[in-house]
């Protein structure tokens, strides 16, 4: 069975074992990407995916390392960087005007007129780069699997296998993790016989997990290491680490050494041994002697081996004649294929990054080199407790004299000397002025150089010093950076299935599924400006306060008076830190008897909750404080028949004298007893109904059933959103910032700074007398469609603020928005621009400005 | 392992499953002054060193709990 690989218009064929890079060059693929400045031309170099030359895009996805990417599976490859093609890049111009572009420039060109930068910027930054984050690619939701080890493993080598062997024995649980399948990269012989039988006893210790194909991509405090699985994004929590990831063929710099045609010994032999490919008629190969040698020579090619150093690699588009300096002179020698065996440097990023941390170093990544017996006993020693396993990569190879340093982010020698003179001396501050290893290899090959560099002018010291890594040191995907930011509970209202069955499209809320719509948005806003909705609003944060202090911590914690309030009201609530912040709103309403029912928004009740018991512990108050969250269904019945409705249901007293606004009162509802608030987040009259949980479908279906010819239609989050926004009701996190202050949101009358104490008074008395310098507004905008949310405000051609919720009005017929306006000169604008849209600022509600429709 | 932290009704769990609650404020005293309260809301000691502060566990008991706990070697001492 042939696969193919669709390839910029041509197809591919891959064979068994193929890599997407060993398939392109089968067919003759020698270009694999543009340089990230100056567009060189780049072919394979490393093989091991520590280089940045063979990063293309796959399936749609930018930088993926086509050196290590199994083709099988592979729909589509495209290089990246290029214009109009990799193969004939006109961008390459960039190379022969190099000497306006010197290191930094663009911290010193472009400076003046200041008008210049942004105009050139977009420019520089469609030229410079690799790949494109492809914006109309919904990513792959990613779950996030927590392990809690005794022992991680980086490297499933013989030092990482040894590790984790040894571990195991001892008792110890151990999670090992290496970038691609145990013992692939490794030639036929006794290292990779030995790798077979330490994985076979390591598989057979139950106490140990292997991860293949899991890049660790980062060693954080804690220890915690993020480890990309094919699967998961593996989160683990270990008490020590042992990095064993072994080493990197050396990168040589000189002038010439980024051609295509120059390779690194082992990846060389990688496609030569593994791929059987041919690498050249003509081979230079230079360094030691050994498998990467004997790999080429088994493959067709005269290979000439030479002992010396590289002073130069000529040609244009790749390789044609080496330049070799050896104790016989300096010689020049014809070839299409020149291969680096200078030794081993350490591939240790991770190494770099744990400074501090309850991490050691084992095999090749501490020792480039060592034998096989050396890296087990490493290993072994490690996973038993010895941390000395040195954290600093000792040598250095000699120092750069020309060519490219850093292949990343083409950075040249003579780019370091030019840093240097301009006094930048020492690996940090060459790192941050030239940007030398802080590409996609994180310094894999070139950290090395840049410590060579500074050692060779400056000495041994602090200034020569390895500089610290920075994850990831492998690519890693938008979606693992961002798994397990969803809750991994998805919390559901007992009314889920219902809303399934009536059509809803469920959307995230915090950690709960909510209902979004049950697909006609304006049909269930009209139900609820006209005649009657319902609304699940079981995701609110419920509590119940009691004790003997339970009036007095309630009043010394809410900005409202809460102690006045008599059995039977409600009062709406603000949530404050001691800064003055508003971090969450509410509800209070006393039940009688010492004990009060409290609750808080859906997202906020969480944090709520925390605040509430922090408080009670702060100031020593006796009170008990039960989360009914998940024990307490909720349904808002709201519209203007939404009491008749309810009188069909229930033979309690729901006039407006005996149940006015702003009450609560027990009631049954065919046959459900009931806590119902009288309010009105949607600007109708509105009856919340909190009911025990496992009442929740009942009451529904029998509000759906009795409701049917009054023109009920539930409504979802959207409506709901446009609802409350026509009334100007703010939705915390939406609406607010973190510094939100009441006066700021024009809710200075819910905090009363006459009472003796709330939590957030003095703070909020601090404030009082600075004049507001922003404040969140309503606006108006006349025509069709609403600006949308987050457009930036303008006033008088600067910018006065941004609007953070906005919707076209239905009932208006115009676009009302909730936005932060800025002071300019000590005074409001009155009127301003949304993406060019003329706006009024209005007082709020929008809709029903005095409130007569949810009191009636 | 990484940071566990004993929650005295759940038992040793790993940090994760709490929220930082900041270091341990200074008590609220009746009558303190403007002063007083400033400092203790706004300018936090940030010690390298043992440390008194407040977790709350989230994924668990939902109580609050006081430990102390070396800023630079994550060691917890408990109180």
């Amino acid at each position: 069975m042939t696969e193919w690989i669709q390839f910029e218009g041509r197809e591919i064929g891959v064979e068994p074992g193929d890599t997407v890079a060993s398939a392109l060059y089968r067919a003759g693929v020698r270009v694999f990407s543009r340089s990230f400045k100056y567009h060189r031309p780049r072919g394979l170099y490393c093989l091991t995916g520590d280089c940045p030359n063979c990063l293309m895009t796959v399936d749609g996805e930018p930088a993926v390392p086509a050196c290590v990417t199994p083709a099988e599976g592979v729909g589509r490859v495209a290089r990246e960087n290029a214009w109009p093609s990799a193969d004939h890049d006109a961008l390459g111009l960039l190379w022969r005007l190099r000497f306006l572009l010197p290191v930094g420039f663009y911290y010193k060109a472009l400076v003046r007129p200041r008008s210049a930068w942004p105009r050139v910027e977009p420019w520089v930054r469609r030229v410079a780069g690799i790949g494109r984050v492809p914006l109309d690619l919904w990513p792959a939701e990613r779950e996030a699997r927590h392990h809690h080890p005794d022992l991680f493993v980086a490297g499933g080598g013989a030092a990482g296998l040894a590790a984790a062997l040894a571990a195991a024995q001892s008792g110890q649980t151990v999670v090992l993790a290496d970038e691609g399948r145990i013992g692939e990269k490794l030639p036929p012989g006794p290292t990779r016989t030995r790798v077979e039988e330490l994985v076979a006893a390591v598989r057979a210790q139950a106490s140990v997990t292997v991860l293949e194909r899991a890049p660790a991509v980062g060693v954080y405090e804690g220890p915690l290491v993020p480890v990309a699985g094919e699967d998961f994004l593996h989160v683990v929590h270990p008490a020590r680490v042992v990095v064993a990831t072994g080493a990197v063929e050396r990168h040589a710099a000189f002038p010439g050494n980024d051609l295509p045609g120059v390779w690194l010994g082992r990846g060389a032999a990688r496609l030569a041994g593994a791929h059987g490919l041919r690498l050249g008629g003509r081979i230079v190969h230079v360094g030691e002697p050994g498998e990467s040698l004997e790999a080429i020579r088994a493959a067709r090619g005269e290979v000439a081996a030479v002992r010396g150093e590289v002073v130069e690699a000529r040609g244009r588009k790749r390789v044609k004649s080496a330049v070799v300096e050896s104790d016989g002179g300096r010689k020049t020698i014809p070839c299409d294929a020149l291969v680096l065996s200078l030794g081993l440097e350490p591939r240790a990023g991770l190494l770099r990054m744990a400074a501090g941390l309850p991490v050691a170093g084992a095999g090749d990544v501490v020792a480039p080199g060592c034998s096989l017996e050396e890296a087990e006993t490493m290993g072994r020693d490690a996973a038993l407790g010895d941390m000395s396993g040195g954290q600093a990569p000792g040598h250095v190879p000699p120092a750069a004299r020309g060519g490219f340093v850093c292949l990343c982010e083409d950075v040249e020698a003579r780019d370091l000397a030019a840093a240097w003179d301009e006094g930048f001396r020492s690996t940090e501050l060459l790192k941050r002025y030239t940007t030398a290893t802080m590409g996609p290899c994180q310094g894999a090959l070139c950290e090395a150089h840049v410590r060579a560099f500074v050692r060779e002018r400056a000495g041994e010291g602090e200034a020569s010093a390895a500089t610290t890594a920075r994850p990831p040191v492998r690519p890693l995907r938008l979606e693992d950076a961002a798994a397990g930011a969803r809750h991994p509970v998805e919390q559901r209202t007992a009314l889920h299935e219902r809303h399934l069955e009536l059509g809803a499209t469920m959307e995230w809320a915090g950690a709960w599924r909510r209902p979004e719509t049950y697909g006609d948005v304006l049909a269930e806003y009209w139900a609820v400006r006209r005649d009657v909705s319902i609304m699940d609003v079981s995701t609110l944060g419920k509590f119940l306060v009691a004790g003997p202090d339970a009036a007095a911590f309630l009043e010394r914690l809410y900005p409202c008076h809460v102690a006045d309030l008599a059995e039977g009201r409600l009062r709406y609530a603000l949530v404050l830190n001691e800064a003055g912040y508003v971090l969450d709103d509410g509800v209070v309403c006393p039940l009688g008897g010492g004990r009060w029912y409290v609750t808080f928004t859906s997202g906020g009740a969480d944090g709520a909750e925390a605040w509430l018991r922090d408080w009670a512990e702060t100031f020593g108050h006796e009170v008990r404080i039960v989360n009914e969250t998940h024990a307490r269904g909720a349904i808002n019945v709201t519209g203007p028949k939404a009491r008749e409705l309810l009188a069909r249901l229930s033979d309690d007293h729901l006039t407006n004298e005996a149940f006015p606004y702003l009450r609560h009162r027990a009631i049954t509802v065919r046959g459900v007893p009931c806590l119902a608030l009288r309010m009105g987040f949607t600007g109708e009259l509105s009856y919340e109904l909190h009911h025990a949980r496992s009442e929740s479908l009942s009451l529904w279906d029998a509000l759906l059933e009795a409701g049917h010819d009054l023109g009920l239609v539930p409504h979802g989050l959207e409506a709901l959103r446009l609802l409350r926004l026509e009334k100007g009701h703010i939705l915390v996190g939406q609406d607010t910032d973190f510094d939100s202050t009441p006066a700021k949101l024009g809710m200075a009358w819910a905090a009363r700074l006459d009472k003796t104490d709330f939590v957030g008074k003095r703070a909020l008395e601090r404030m009082a007398p600075i004049p507001l310098a922003q404040k969140l507004v309503g606006l108006r905008f006349d025509g069709e469609g609403a600006p949308p949310e987050g457009t930036p405000l303008a006033a008088g051609g600067r910018h006065a603020g941004h609007l953070t919720s906005s919707r076209h009005s239905p009932a208006l017929r115009c676009s009302v928005a909730l936005g932060w306006l800025r002071a300019a000169d000590g005074e409001f604008p009155e009127r301003v621009e949304a993406g060019g849209r003329p706006g009024a600022v209005v007082p709020t509600p929008f809709y029903d400005h005095v409130g007569a429709r949810l009191r009636a | 392992m990484g940071l566990r932290i004993v929650c005295p009704n759940c038992g040793e769990r790993s940090y994760t499953e709490f929220w930082f609650g900041g270091e341990l404020p200074p008590p609220v005293r009746e009558g303190e002054t403007l002063e007083e309260e400033f400092e203790r809301v706004w300018l936090k000691r940030n010690v390298a060193g043992l440390q008194a502060e407040r977790w709350f566990h989230h994924a668990g008991c939902r109580r609050w709990l006081t430990l102390e706990r070396d800023t630079v070697t994550n060691e917890i001492l408990r109180d």
